[in-house]
């Protein structure tokens, strides 16, 4: 990755988001000057945060946890109830009641002047908002999957780049001891080549049917939340629950892929590259407004001859998680610390100094922080990330086609399929357009 | 000479054409019934309308003499069929019949167990080990041990004394298979969803010869055990096969859980592979998942052309069936070119008709985006000019390249 910033840039930048304090006046209280062994004000971060739903406030309460290095000054979401109670626990943390809020993302963006920016949204406002946060040369903590098409994925990996900003994906598996140990094993031969990868995602549960019409609440701006996507009426169906829908989100497969295909590429240096063929099958709901399959069973092939199968969790014999199979063995990995391995042995090796070392986080928020600061990649950066969530997508666009699908890594193309290849991208309806970068 | 010969080409030309139209192979299916607990009338028929629909089966009904009846005489000729389906739970059958039941099986006679016919022939040594697990009658753990799996997944042989057999109400419940490698549920769905069924729980039996193929979670409601039990199991008696499934209650008017297309197609298939050892049919794209039930009324596939005519009365807050069927089609077609333009120009209809829905035609829109071809595409330009359709033409037209 091009680093674009320097310390001195960063410092800049620091003062400049004083400097904004001037046109949007806030009192800065006296714990943030420095005094009394608190975090000086050049290497305390100020912060903002674009979707304060669920998955948002778990991830600004980790921030806050850092204590002062960090600073969150303005927050935005459509929905106007979450707004207000995000805005107590800041305000709470901060002792103030200066943290602004923001209906509007484009205000947001226009007004603050922040050194970074958490965002937490559906997948379908993906491309537009971290593309667009990156333009503004914010540091991003994003949540994953980073795209809801593979079309928005290219553009917002360009935007990182191009933008050299910081970037940390919450897949926060890495900074896990059990993950980085499993990856650093596999990685360093201990189970032998790496023929074949099974990567377990949950299954999905049960549809609520196809419920009527209904007002939309007063707090919500449902035209917003919509945004780039089709508009739909109003059905009760907004937060956390429009991941099953497919116009948002490509339901379990998608949510989880950023997690543990993300783990199963680390570990077997597939991260920035993919596979060159995709064959899944899936099974969708017959019935309800909830259409993302609830079951998929997807097998890559990569270039150097790694196969890779993503199914939900009940076909896969060691269900969820990752477990990589070489020749002399297998090692899985999965959530609650939880490792395992053909031979037990194989789990007491120690990693020599000549061999490789995976990047070490043991708090990826901290790490976001220490990134910002020292203008080092962090531990998830944005192609991985990419990479990762391509995987399903490709997959979803194999279920959805009944075909076998041909990839071109590099190119980053479909091959010789071109009506498959629509499926790279959803249009957006207008006045939203992609930014193109 | 010229007439036979001119016969048996004519004969050879129908059976191609036969052929071509359902599958060739005819299996003679058996129903017993004439005495149950449950309605053994109605079951029965649906039970033969199910197997026939597959186009593999001839099925007869044939029915026991009533309850208290003279048995003697009831002796039915297994061996003529290659598969019977139990429906019954009654008066126990005479010696003779047990024996030509019991040697029919052992000699590779294809059986299915259905729903009732757990709770029959109490005693009957053969029986129960023909059935794998049983239930109700005197059943107690001398029948065998208590057969369920656990959370985890793993099925436990339960050999604490207790009793044989336990319902509860009738609902909608999950199935879950537990070997999906096997020829009957191979290909299908882990998990689906089941309509208003009696779950049987606690069922008891020599359990040495079976294979668990489904479970479906008991809830402890109304005194239920907490635990998978087993709804599908694959036996094998001697050198035959044994299909027995506890799901298909008739209850109501409408009989939905042997209408479930999921009850359909696993007892189908249970059949099949009861009579043959093997499974031809093509998993149906109505099989129910996880996330709904799917229930076909006239216990038929929907057609293209019936999906197409259901999509076109579409509103907001109706069933999505005939669109994901459609969806389901789509899918299928796995990009050959004929039947893909062949779905585009029924949709491409649905777009010009007028008595189609708005909601309708913004479904097509979404589905014609992506398949769409030179065919469809002015159809689709036409409804830019219609504010309703607009968003969402424009979405076709700009994800085909055409504008």
């Amino acid at each position: 990755m091009k680093k674009t910033s320097t310390r001195r840039d960063f410092v800049r930048k620091s003062a400049s988001a004083l400097a904004g304090s001037v046109i949007i006046p806030y009192i800065v209280p006296s714990s943030s000057l420095g005094l009394g062994g608190q975090t000086p004000p050049a290497d305390r971060i100020v912060m903002g945060v674009i979707g304060t739903g669920s998955q948002g406030m778990s991830d600004m309460r980790d921030f806050m946890r850092l204590k002062d290095q960090v600073r969150f000054v303005a927050l935005c979401d459509v929905d106007a109830k979450r707004l207000a109670s995000a805005k107590d626990v800041v305000d709470k943390t901060n002792r103030s009641k200066d943290c602004r809020t923001y209906g509007d993302y484009r205000e947001f963006m226009e007004k603050e002047k922040l050194d970074a920016v958490l965002i937490a949204l559906p997948d379908h406002w993906h491309g537009i908002i971290y593309s667009e946060a990156a333009r503004k040369k914010w540091d991003v903590y994003g949540e994953k999957p980073i795209c809801r098409t593979i079309n928005d994925g290219k553009v917002i990996v360009k935007a990182v780049k191009d933008n050299g900003v910081i970037w940390q994906t919450g897949s926060w598996q890495r900074s896990q001891a059990n993950f980085h140990k499993g990856a650093e094993l596999v990685i360093n031969g201990r189970i032998g080549k790496v023929k074949y990868i099974e990567v377990g995602l949950p299954d999905g549960g049960r549809g609520i049917g196809t419920p009527p019409v209904q007002d939309v609440p007063e707090e919500l701006d449902w035209e917003m939340w919509l945004g780039p996507a089709l508009k739909v009426p109003y059905r009760g169906v907004c937060h956390w629950n429009w991941r099953w829908i497919l116009d948002y989100s490509g339901g379990q497969l998608t949510d989880w892929a950023g997690h543990h295909i993300d783990i199963a590429n680390w570990g077997t240096g597939l991260e920035y590259t993919g596979p060159v063929e995709i064959e899944g099958k899936g099974v969708y709901p017959v019935d309800g407004i909830y259409n993302a399959p609830v079951e998929y069973d997807i097998l890559c092939k990569y270039a150097n001859g790694i196969e890779m199968r993503v199914a939900n969790s009940s076909r896969l014999p060691k269900g969820m998680g990752t477990c990589w199979y070489g020749d002399l063995g297998w090692l899985h990995v999965d959530r609650g610390n939880r490792i395992s391995a053909s031979d037990p042995n194989i789990l007491k090796e120690e990693i020599g100094d000549n061999e490789t070392h995976l990047y070490k986080s043991d708090n990826h928020y901290q790490n976001f922080v220490d990134s910002v600061r020292s203008r080092k990649q962090a531990i998830a950066p944005i192609e991985p990330a990419y990479r990762a969530i391509s995987v399903a997508l490709l997959g979803e666009i194999s279920m959805t086609t009944g075909q076998k699908i041909k990839w071109d890594p590099d190119k980053e193309e479909i091959i010789d399929n071109p009506t498959a290849s629509r499926l790279l991208s959803r249009p957006y309806r207008k006045p939203w357009t992609l930014p193109t970068v | 000479m010229k007439k036979i010969k001119y016969f048996i080409l004519t004969a050879a030309a129908l059976a191609l054409i036969a052929g071509g139209c359902r599958k060739s192979t005819q299996y003679a299916a058996l129903i017993v019934t004439g005495q149950n607990t449950i309605d053994w009338q109605t079951s029965s028929t649906l039970l033969k309308q199910i197997l026939e629909e597959s186009g593999l089966f001839k099925a007869e009904i044939v029915n026991s003499p009533d309850a208290g009846g003279d048995m003697t005489g009831f002796r039915p000729k297994f061996s003529k069929y290659d598969v019977v389906v139990l429906n019954y739970s009654g008066d126990q059958w005479s010696e003779n019949t047990k024996q030509d039941f019991a040697g029919y099986v052992k000699n590779g006679g294809g059986v299915v167990v259905y729903h009732a016919a757990s709770s029959a022939f109490p005693g009957w040594k053969e029986y129960e080990e023909i059935c794998g697990l049983t239930g109700w009658g005197d059943r107690s753990e001398k029948t065998g041990p208590y057969v369920y799996f656990n959370r985890a997944g793993r099925m436990v042989v339960d050999s604490t004394p207790g009793p044989a057999g336990w319902y509860g109400k009738t609902r909608d419940f999950e199935v879950r298979m537990r070997n999906p490698g096997h020829p009957v549920t191979k290909g299908l769905p882990v998990r689906w969803m089941h309509p208003d069924d009696l779950l049987f729980a606690r069922l008891r039996g020599p359990a040495g010869n079976i294979d668990v193929l489904a479970t479906a979670f008991c809830d402890t409601t109304g005194g239920g055990t907490g635990r998978e039990e087993p709804v599908m199991m694959a036996v094998t008696y001697g050198k035959g096969r044994v299909f027995h499934t506890t799901l298909g209650f008739p209850s109501g008017d409408e009989n939905i859980a042997l209408k479930c297309a999921g009850f359909i197609t696993t007892l189908q298939r249970g059949a099949e592979w009861a009579a043959s050892g093997k499974v031809t049919q093509e998993v149906p794209p109505d099989f129910p998942s996880a996330a709904a039930i799917s229930v076909r009324p006239n216990l038929k596939i929907r057609t293209l052309d019936e999906n197409i005519e259901g999509l076109g009365e579409y509103d907001i807050g109706k069933s999505t069936r005939f669109y994901t069927g459609i969806q389901e089609e789509i899918r299928r077609a796995a990009g050959d070119k004929t039947k893909l333009l062949e779905i585009e120009k029924k949709l491409t209809e649905l777009l010009n008709n007028p008595s189609a829905t708005v909601e309708a035609k913004k479904l097509v829109l979404r589905e014609l985006s992506w398949i769409g071809t030179d065919y469809s595409l002015p159809a689709i330009k036409k409804l830019q000019a219609v504010p309703e359709l607009k968003d969402e033409a424009d979405f076709a037209i700009e994800r085909l390249g055409a504008n």
